[in-house]
């Protein structure tokens, strides 16, 4: 060989093969498509909200107010007047902000102590596990009532909540493929080669796993956005006016009986994305599950 | 001659850890284990897995340490790499002497730095010592980007100059690669070209060749012969296999329930097997060129070390036992011919009058 030729840049990343993976578990699996679509529209539909909104979502016209759709108001209009599909736009920003922020917490945050408890084992796994699961046993609206109680109702308590919720379902399922790959030989070699644990957990275990975690983060963000929704409709959210998809159906349910369309709007919405969410997170599922442990051998 | 190693390196080698010769002093062992004790706990007790091991390793000499399976012998190498299963693994006893540093001594952090750039340990099986996730290209550079602080661009072009060295065939394309588009003889090439990334003064190869087929396993074992030659670095080299033995050692030791039985050079071995455990593993090959009557084995098994005989360990499973040999432990002496070749037989070997305890 020619000593000291360009080296073509191999890209040995950690991320291409995992992104290989997903990008075949995806092609095998055409919900999964269709869930991905639907979603990546949603987002699309809440970033080019200022853009596109037909009117101010928190601009009030009391003479137009609790309208059914119309060509002027698409989605009919609020007891304040105030258009119904402005206040979904914006609203889909924050909601998804607040789930997609909280989750990458629980992610980051979960998925550390998985890894981090499950490499480490004995006495020091089991006092973290059982840690998660008292914080398992709250259901998130209680978690919720108790962080809001505690901190006061905000955005960022919300988001505070939802990932308190979801930090330790992120420490299970990152724990469980770190404590068989821990075993595999290629650990025992890195050992072997001296490198640290830090090292192994994040170069050599972490790109094992981290298709299971992102699976289950597309699950979770649906979750988020139920939660989200929950605690905006009992009030424990995003203070009014600030249009989140929650805090509109519970104004609408105040005037269910004048015009349904206030409440059915944000629930469609919500179902919507939950719906893409976890289509695309069920058949990521399916398709990657098979695919990355037949696959390894 | 300088291998008369083992009980001669007891005299000067380290007590403290301060070694007394330099590394680059030729004749002086690269690898000097001394009484090493290696204890398991099973059932609540700790037994020794390995005992009173000794031997030496000189500079590009090969040891090939031979013997069942749980004899010790891959216990062995993990004591010396320092990689024993914390919670239920443990050195009782004894001295690693590794050039100027006595491993048994150093802490884990220093132990890593010596880990895979000194010492290096190829393992026995190739399909799933490799990270299915991360290149081939990746994975090679790595432990020069670990050790040596290498860059990115530095590394990679190092590594695909390893790749060469062990014979992957246009390496370069085969760089990114991922591990399952090897084959299995191309996965323990990967795994050499790793270990030998750092030039480590010893490389520990624990039966490398064991889940290759046989063309494969004597590509491979030339190929380890030829770095160690060219590296000159000292290799332990543990299998099970007396006809791999015979083609890649320079020194033979030959285990047996934790204990070394017998140690002598390669063809001295092979000549004069003189522990009868020994001589029936080597009877116990099969042969193309004698006629089948039917294959010698060794009956009964290693004993479990949590229930040792008394006496010489092998005695329950000897053709030749005598009642000295349960009573009382026999010690490795030296053959009065040949120094170098040593045993642990009170028939066999008697020691010298008055010599031992």
């Amino acid at each position: 060989m020619n000593e000291g030729t360009t080296l073509t840049p191999a890209a040995p990343r950690a991320s291409s093969y995992v992104l290989q993976q997903v990008v075949r578990a995806f092609s095998a699996n055409a919900t999964s498509w269709v869930g991905l679509v639907t979603f990546l529209f949603v987002v699309a539909l809440a970033l080019l909200a200022p853009l596109i909104s037909p009117y101010d979502p928190l601009e009030q016209d009391i003479l137009a107010r609790l309208q059914g759709p119309s060509a002027a108001h698409w989605f009919g209009t609020d007891s304040f007047g105030r258009d119904i599909l402005s206040r979904l736009l914006w609203g889909a920003r924050l909601s998804l902000v607040i789930s997609t922020v909280s989750i990458l917490a629980a992610m980051l945050i979960g998925g550390i102590i998985g890894i981090v408890s499950g490499y480490v084992g004995g006495r020091f796994d089991m006092v973290v596990m059982q840690a998660m699961d008292v914080l398992l046993s709250f259901p998130s609206l209680i978690m919720g009532l108790m962080v809001v109680a505690m901190l006061g109702a905000s955005m960022g308590n919300l988001m505070i909540a939802i990932a308190l919720t979801a930090i330790a379902p992120f420490a299970r399922i990152a724990r469980a493929p770190t404590i068989l790959v821990k075993e595999r030989d290629y650990i025992e070699a890195c050992r072997a080669l001296g490198y640290s644990d830090l090292r192994i957990m994040t170069i050599h275990i972490l790109p094992n796993i981290v298709a299971e975690i992102l699976v289950m983060g597309s699950l979770w963000l649906a979750t988020a956005i139920r939660i989200e929704a929950s605690l905006s409709f009992i009030g424990l959210g995003v203070r009014p006016p600030t249009p989140t998809w929650g805090g509109m159906i519970r104004e609408g349910f105040e005037n269910i009986l004048d015009s349904a369309s206030l409440s059915i709007f944000p629930s469609l919405a919500i179902l919507l994305v939950v719906f893409s969410l976890n289509m695309l997170g069920d058949g990521l599922r399916d398709a990657i599950d098979p695919k990355l442990r037949g696959g390894e051998r | 001659m300088s291998a008369a190693g083992p009980s001669q390196g007891a005299n000067h080698a380290p007590s403290g850890g301060v070694g007394a010769h330099s590394s680059a002093t030729a004749g002086a062992p690269i690898l000097t284990v001394e009484n090493l004790v290696t204890e398991f706990r099973t059932g609540g007790g700790w037994h020794p897995a390995v005992r009173n091991v000794s031997f030496a390793v000189q500079h590009n000499e090969t040891l090939a340490i031979v013997g069942e399976s749980g004899c010790g012998k891959s216990v062995t190498a993990l004591s010396i790499m320092g990689l024993l299963p914390p919670a239920n693994g443990r050195i009782a006893g004894g001295h690693i002497g590794f050039a100027e540093l006595d491993l048994v001594t150093l802490d884990e952090e220093e132990m890593r730095r010596i880990r895979g750039d000194r010492i290096s340990m190829i393992f026995q099986e190739p399909m799933t010592s490799l990270n299915p996730v991360l290149t081939v290209g990746f994975q090679v550079a790595e432990a020069l980007r670990y050790h040596r602080d290498m860059g990115r661009r530095e590394a990679d072009a190092a590594a695909l100059e390893l790749l060469d060295q062990v014979k992957i065939p246009s390496a370069r394309a085969r760089f990114a690669d991922y591990p399952h588009q090897f084959s299995g003889g191309m996965r323990q090439r990967v795994m050499i070209a790793m270990a030998l990334a750092c030039r480590p003064e010893l490389l520990l190869a624990d039966e490398p060749t064991t889940a290759l087929d046989v063309t494969i396993q004597a590509e491979v074992l030339a190929l380890l012969a030829e770095l160690k030659t060219a590296y000159g670095m000292a290799m332990i080299f543990i299998t099970h296999n007396l006809g791999v033995v015979a083609s890649i050692a320079d020194r033979v030791a030959a285990m047996y329930a934790g204990e070394i039985v017998e140690t002598a050079p390669v063809d001295d071995l092979f000549a004069h097997p003189t522990h009868p455990y020994t001589e029936l593993l080597l009877r116990s090959i099969p042969r193309v060129d004698r006629d089948m009557g039917g294959l010698t084995t060794i009956a009964g098994q290693v004993p479990a070390i949590s229930a040792m005989p008394w006496g010489c360990r092998f005695a329950p499973r000897c053709p030749f036992r005598e009642p000295v040999c349960t009573s009382r432990d026999p010690v490795l002496v030296p053959l009065p011919d040949a120094p170098d070749h040593q045993v642990r037989c009170w028939l066999r070997a008697p020691p010298a009058e008055g010599g031992h305890a």
